[in-house]
This record gives structure tokens, C-alpha cells and sequence, in this order.
């Protein structure tokens, strides 16, 4: 394509004027004409005419000084003629001034200059100039002693240069284009070898990225030793057994890559039975039916080692793409969980343990005491009243640390559940007010209860929302100080979509409830509060005072909190008192009906 | 348990009123069992048998046909839910009311109980009135 287009117009072939064309083509003839003088002063040449050799060579030196002028002026087309029309006269004027034949051999640089230059129009010049020189002599010499009076020599000679003429121009024209096109070739192929230098410094690069990067790859799964990482073609063969998947399943790299299936390392009852569920053939397609559903699929799956053991391994299963975005195969990412497992079960058993061992000797304690304390029992002194309530109360204590250790295992072990319904929230308010009065009575403190005179209405399970705000609510009392106050306030709000709360009605929020619970306490130190939700964790002013508790109590109302699709707020000040926020959102007959919030 | 159950004094049955109900109580922890017996009586009811385990429980069940069985959740030998299925499978014992008891608090737990066939449940720890009432509740056919 690039030749072609550099072949393809008779003006991109056409060699450009060299800047003194005139000049050099003169010169020849130019040095001819000095050796003719050499001739002449040393004899070999005759001189018949002394006045007429003169005037040849003057003018012969003449055009050759007016060549480099010609050069040097825009007519330089035109002048290019001028030259050797003056250099034919020159050798005119010598052969009539010496009579000699030989002097024709001057010819040969003038019709050279003329055939050799650009275009055709040299030629006839030539030719005309020829036949002009050869018979001027005789015209200047009135016929006596022509040197070449020969018709046929003056038919032939310009004959000759015109043939010659013509050949010697096509030929040179010819040469002077193909000079082009190879000079125009060199300069392409040059080109050419300066982009495949590049093209190979770039891929040499990209090649050297690219095994960088695979060898990236590749060591960062061989740093993988805790999780098996296996890579399959579409039909589950083996592509890729990183060092976990050897240690796991106690098969080396070498054994497994191209030989075996993923399916030979899973349990055959384990994949028939989930084949069964999701009504696919038994074998790989019931190990990717979820990944090839959803895009990705983590579930626990039984890997069989080399061994036999049966080992627990959550799985997360993702298909993989070629280069080109086509379905290649599936990686199997799996982490050990057997000993997870396990713990899971025990902890489990514990639960069930604690629950029935604590409970159960709790149950007679508490039954016990109820038969004695009962009115229509045998008459107690005050004292042994005043004891027995001791007892009681601290069974009542102990039966709630169990309540929680409990609540807070089925939390953590995802099997906390709700009993959903409408509950309206003042009530809950109030019957935490009304479960503390007591005790806030004897420490001093002062409760008072703010909530609107309309119901406040959220979904959820009345029972967990109560012991949420018991929670709070005892806390508040314990870690008050006598003389102090809590408040116990219960206000509808709205919720922008950005998460902020209002306290006006606007387009696209959400109605929702605030309960709070503020306190005149010791406050948390700033640096603890964000700890305060984890489990177990007391705040340093808790434990300086001695305020009983275990550090379960925030952390089960922000799990209920939580479960509930709410957010449990803290702020807080050291010495001067402690807010929590409970925000829920409403029920639908508040979002229906948004005036019902007002 | 027989000495906690003398020193209760048991209410007064004159000659004319009808037989009290019966009642089996089964708990493998001799306290609670004793306090069950002492709010059956409290009841107004008549345990007819108090065992220890889920196989004599059946059995006793089986023999005695008590208007209520008071029944443990978890107990050797069989548990109350296992004793109770038993008990409605049985188209001789089908009839018997039953009432369990278990240190198992949670929503799932009283389903499963529910699911079993028990006509209640309850959580330990009760309160005694509370277990009265239920008995009492339970076998008020009988009392009326």
C-alpha cells in the first residue's frame, strides 16, 4: 500500500532540480573545452582562423560562466537552453577557426547537457544545435575548406543526437524514477524497521509484564497454605491445586493437575442429596447450580482427603472466563471448618448445659422460696422476711445473668428469633418505668417518663423491646447516683434517606420512634464509648464505682436493637451523664398514615 | 419426697365431693418433682405416681391412666416430648392431658413442646402459683 502510493503520480516520482543543475551539466563541456585549448596552444589542433578560434572559446567560456549564473536566477528552465545553444556556437566558431573535424567531439557536451536535462524539449534542441554546428563552419568560411560538407553527415549527425538523444532521455528518466522508488522504498523500509524495533522493545515489555504478573499470581496462591484453592476446566478436571488443596486433601500438585475431577474429592451422599434439592444431575453440576444461579455460592461442603477423612470446608464457589469473557471452568476457594464446627457444637451443648443446669436448680430455689414467702404459709419474722427477699432477689439476679449468657449465645450463634407483632412502645416504656420504681426509689434516684398520649406503634416482639429498654433503663438507675434523675422519653421522628433524623415530616423519609433514655450519671469516658456494645465490656467509671454487672446488658439491647432494623445511639459525658437512643422504625399504619405520628 | 409430701396438709375431702383428678408427675430432679407433687396437691389433684425417668413415666402412663401427666422435657430413659408423642399415639392414653415442663425458655422450645401433642408448657423456672393455676386449668373436667 505505501509503495503503491508512492508510485502512483508522475509528480512525486519526478527527481527534483539539484540547485546547480545548469552548472553541473555545463561543465563537461566546460572542461572539453578547456582540453581543446590545451590542443590548440600545444599544436595538435590547427589553426586556420586565429580570430574565429578565439571567439569559439570565448564564448565557450563564456556559457560556461553564464551556467553558474543561470543557476542563481528563476529562469532557470530557459537559461538551461541558453548554455548549450552557446556552447554549439562555441564549436561552430572552432571548427570553422581550426578547419579540423576533431573539434565535432565538442559537440558531445552541450547534447549531453541538453538530452540529460529534465523534459524533452532538450532533444530537438540538440539536434537543431547539432545540425546548426555542423553547417555553420561552411556558411562562416563562404564553402572553402568546409570540414564537413558531407549532405549525409549533416542528414546523419543530427540524426544520430536526436535517436540518441531520445534513448539517452527515456533511459535516464527511467533510472531517475526507479532512483526514486528506491529511494522513497528506503525511506519506508526504514520506517518500517524503526516500528518493528518498537513493536518488538513493546512486546518484549508486555511479555515481561505479563510473566511478572503470573508469577505474581502464582506465588500469592502458593503463599495460600490455610485455604485450598482449586481451579477446574468446565467439566471439573483439575487445572489448579495450590499448596492448601495439597495439605487438606494430602494430594500433591502433580497427582491432581489434568488426572483427577473435583468431584472425586466431595462426598458422593452430600452431592446426590443436594442434586436431589435443586433437581440437577448428581456430581459437578450439583456442586455449581448455585454458584451458576446467583454468580457465586458459599455453603459447607464434606471434602474427602486421600486418606479418607472427612474434613468440613465452607466453599465458595465462583465461575472463571477466558480472556475473551467465555465460561472457562470454576474456582473452589475452601477454609477448613471442621474444628470451627465442632466448637460450634460444643458450644451449643454448653448452652443446652448451662440452660439446664442453672435453670433447674434456679427453679427449685425460687419455688422453695415461694412455698415459704407465701401468705397462707407458716408466719415468718421480719428478719427472716428481710432474708428471704435477699435470696430471692439474687436468685431473680442469677436467673437473669443465665437469661443473657443464654440470649447472648443464640445471638452469636444466629439462632436469635423474634415473635413479631405491634407493640406500642409507650406501654413498653411503661412497664419498664414501673419495674424500676422500686429499685430507684430505695437508690434515690428520680424517673420520670415522657412519652405522647397516642399510641406509638412498632413492629416487633413486645417481650424483647421490653427487656431492650429494662436494659437501659436498670442501667441508667445503677449508674446514677442518688439524688440524680433518669428520663425516659418516647417521640416519633423521621428518617431521611441519608440516615439522618428530623424531627419534621419531609418527601422520601421514613417514620420512626425514638426512645430515650438519659441519665445525671458518671458518664463514660470518651475513649470507651465505642466499646461499650461489645460483649463483656465495662466502662472504667463501672467497675472504679463497683456498679454490679457482667457486660452483657448493651450489647443484648443492640443485638435486639439490631434485630429489630433500628440503631442504638450513645452520647455521653464523664461526671455529667449518659443518653441512649433506641430509633425503630414504625409500623405500616404510621407510614400509611403519617398524620397518626402527630 | 414422701416427707415433703406428708407435710403438706392436703385439702379437705369430705366424702361427697367428686374424686380428685390424677395426676402422674415425671422429673428426674427430686426437687423439682417434690415441688410439682406439692402444687398437684395444691391443685386439688391426687398424683397417682411420681418417677424419675421417661421409660417409667410411659409405662405408669400406661398402667395408671392419669387425667394429667406433668411431664420433664429432659429425662433419661425417654424424653417428655418422646413420652408424650408416645402417650398420642395411643389411642388408650390419647386422652391424657399433658403438661410439660423444661428448662428451655425459648419460642422454638414451647413450639417443639406444642408440636409434640402437650395441651401446655411451661418454663423453668415457674412460679408455683403459676403451676397451680395451669393444673388446675388443665384438669378442671375432672374438678367440676
Amino acid at each position: 500500500m505505501t509503495v503503491a502510493a508512492t508510485t502512483g503520480g508522475t509528480a512525486a516520482l519526478r527527481p527534483r532540480a539539484p540547485r546547480f543543475a545548469v552548472f553541473a551539466r555545463a561543465l563537461p563541456a566546460t572542461a572539453m573545452f578547456a582540453a581543446a585549448s590545451l590542443a590548440l596552444a600545444v599544436g595538435l589542433l590547427p589553426v586556420a582562423d586565429p580570430e574565429l578560434v578565439a571567439a569559439g572559446l570565448a564564448t565557450a567560456f563564456l556559457a560556461g560562466g553564464v551556467a553558474g549564473l543561470v543557476d542563481r536566477t528563476p529562469a532557470t528552465r530557459s537559461g538551461a537552453l541558453v548554455v548549450p545553444c552557446a556552447q554549439f556556437a562555441a564549436v561552430a566558431l572552432l571548427c570553422a577557426g581550426t578547419g579540423s573535424v576533431a573539434v565535432l567531439f565538442l559537440l558531445l557536451g552541450p547534447v549531453l547537457a541538453l538530452i540529460t536535462a529534465p523534459g524533452r524539449r532538450g532533444v530537438p534542441v540538440a539536434v537543431a544545435g547539432t545540425a546548426a554546428t555542423l553547417l555553420l563552419p561552411g556558411l562562416l568560411t563562404s564553402g572553402a575548406g568546409l570540414p564537413v560538407a558531407d549532405s549525409a553527415a549533416l542528414l546523419l549527425g543530427p540524426l544520430a543526437v536526436g535517436l540518441g538523444g531520445l534513448a539517452v532521455h527515456d533511459t535516464s528518466r527511467r533510472l531517475a524514477r526507479q532512483a526514486a522508488v528506491i529511494e522513497r522504498l528506503e525511506t519506508d523500509r526504514a520506517g518500517l524497521l524503526a516500528q518493528v524495533r518498537t513493536r518488538a522493545d513493546e512486546l518484549d515489555v508486555a511479555t515481561r509484564m505479563l510473566a511478572a504478573r503470573a508469577q505474581t499470581m502464582t506465588s500469592v496462591i502458593d503463599a495460600v497454605t490455610e485455604q485450598s484453592i482449586i481451579g477446574t476446566d468446565r467439566d471439573g478436571v483439575v487445572r489448579v491445586w495450590n499448596p492448601g488443596a495439597e495439605r487438606m486433601l494430602g494430594l500433591p500438585r502433580t497427582d491432581v493437575v489434568r488426572k483427577r475431577s473435583i468431584v472425586e474429592f466431595h462426598l458422593a451422599e452430600e452431592l446426590a442429596e443436594i442434586a436431589a434439592e435443586a433437581g440437577t444431575e448428581a456430581g459437578l453440576a450439583a456442586l455449581v447450580h448455585a454458584a451458576q444461579e446467583r454468580g457465586s455460592d458459599v455453603r459447607d461442603w464434606t471434602y474427602v482427603a486421600a486418606d479418607g477423612q472427612r474434613r468440613t470446608v465452607a466453599v465458595a464457589v465462583t465461575p472463571r472466563t477466558d480472556d475473551r469473557g467465555v465460561h472457562a471452568g470454576w474456582n473452589f476457594v475452601g477454609t477448613d471448618m471442621t474444628e470451627a464446627r465442632a466448637t460450634e457444637r460444643m458450644k451449643d451443648q454448653f448452652v443446652s448445659l448451662i440452660s439446664h443446669e442453672l435453670r433447674t436448680p434456679l427453679s427449685s430455689i425460687l419455688g422453695y422460696l415461694e412455698l415459704v414467702m407465701d401468705p397462707d404459709s407458716e408466719p415468718l419474722t421480719d428478719e427472716q422476711r428481710q432474708y428471704l427477699t435477699t435470696v430471692e432477689r439474687n436468685a431473680q439476679r442469677l436467673l437473669r445473668l443465665v437469661g443473657d449468657l443464654l440470649f447472648t449465645a443464640q445471638v452469636e450463634a444466629g439462632r436469635f428469633t423474634l415473635q413479631p407483632e405491634d407493640v406500642d412502645l409507650a406501654a413498653v416504656l411503661r412497664a419498664s418505668e414501673e419495674s424500676v420504681r422500686v429499685t430507684a426509689a430505695t437508690a434515690g434516684v428520680q424517673v420520670t417518663v415522657d412519652v405522647p398520649d397516642e399510641a406509638l406503634v412498632v413492629p416487633g416482639d413486645a417481650v424483647r423491646l421490653g427487656q431492650a429498654c429494662d436494659n437501659l433503663l436498670s442501667n441508667a438507675v445503677k449508674f446514677t447516683p442518688s439524688g440524680g434523675r433518669v428520663e425516659l422519653s418516647l417521640r416519633a421522628a423521621w428518617r431521611l434517606p441519608d440516615g439522618e433524623i428530623c424531627e419534621d415530616e419531609h418527601p422520601g423519609a421514613e417514620p420512626v420512634a425514638r426512645l430515650a433514655v438519659r441519665d445525671t450519671g458518671m458518664g463514660i469516658p470518651a475513649g470507651e464509648q465505642g466499646q461499650m456494645f461489645t460483649r463483656f465490656f465495662r466502662a472504667s467509671t463501672a467497675q472504679r464505682n463497683a456498679v454490679p454487672g457482667v457486660g452483657l446488658g448493651l450489647s443484648i439491647t443492640k443485638a435486639i436493637t439490631t434485630a429489630h432494623g433500628g440503631t442504638l445511639d450513645l452520647e455521653s459525658a464523664e461526671g455529667e451523664g449518659t443518653t441512649f437512643t433506641i430509633t425503630l422504625p414504625c409500623s405500616a399504619r404510621h407510614r400509611d398514615h403519617p398524620a397518626s405520628l402527630r | 419426697m414422701d416427707d415433703v409430701l406428708s407435710a403438706i396438709p392436703g385439702p379437705a375431702r369430705p366424702l361427697d365431693v367428686p374424686t380428685p383428678p390424677r395426676v402422674l408427675v415425671a422429673d428426674d430432679e427430686d426437687d423439682i418433682r417434690a415441688l410439682v407433687c406439692l402444687a398437684v396437691t395444691r391443685a386439688g389433684g391426687a398424683v397417682v405416681g411420681a418417677v424419675a425417668d421417661g421409660t417409667t413415666a410411659l409405662a405408669a402412663a400406661r398402667s395408671d391412666l392419669p387425667d394429667l401427666a406433668v411431664l420433664d422435657v429432659s429425662m433419661p430413659g425417654a424424653t417428655g416430648l418422646e413420652v408424650c408423642m408416645a402417650l398420642r399415639g395411643d389411642p388408650a392414653t390419647a386422652g391424657i392431658r399433658v403438661l410439660l415442663l423444661s428448662a428451655g425458655a425459648s419460642p422454638d422450645d414451647v413450639a417443639r413442646g406444642l408440636a409434640a401433642g402437650a395441651d401446655a408448657y411451661l418454663a423453668k423456672p415457674f412460679q408455683v402459683a403459676a403451676l397451680v393455676q395451669r393444673i388446675r386449668a388443665l384438669t378442671a373436667g375432672q374438678l367440676a
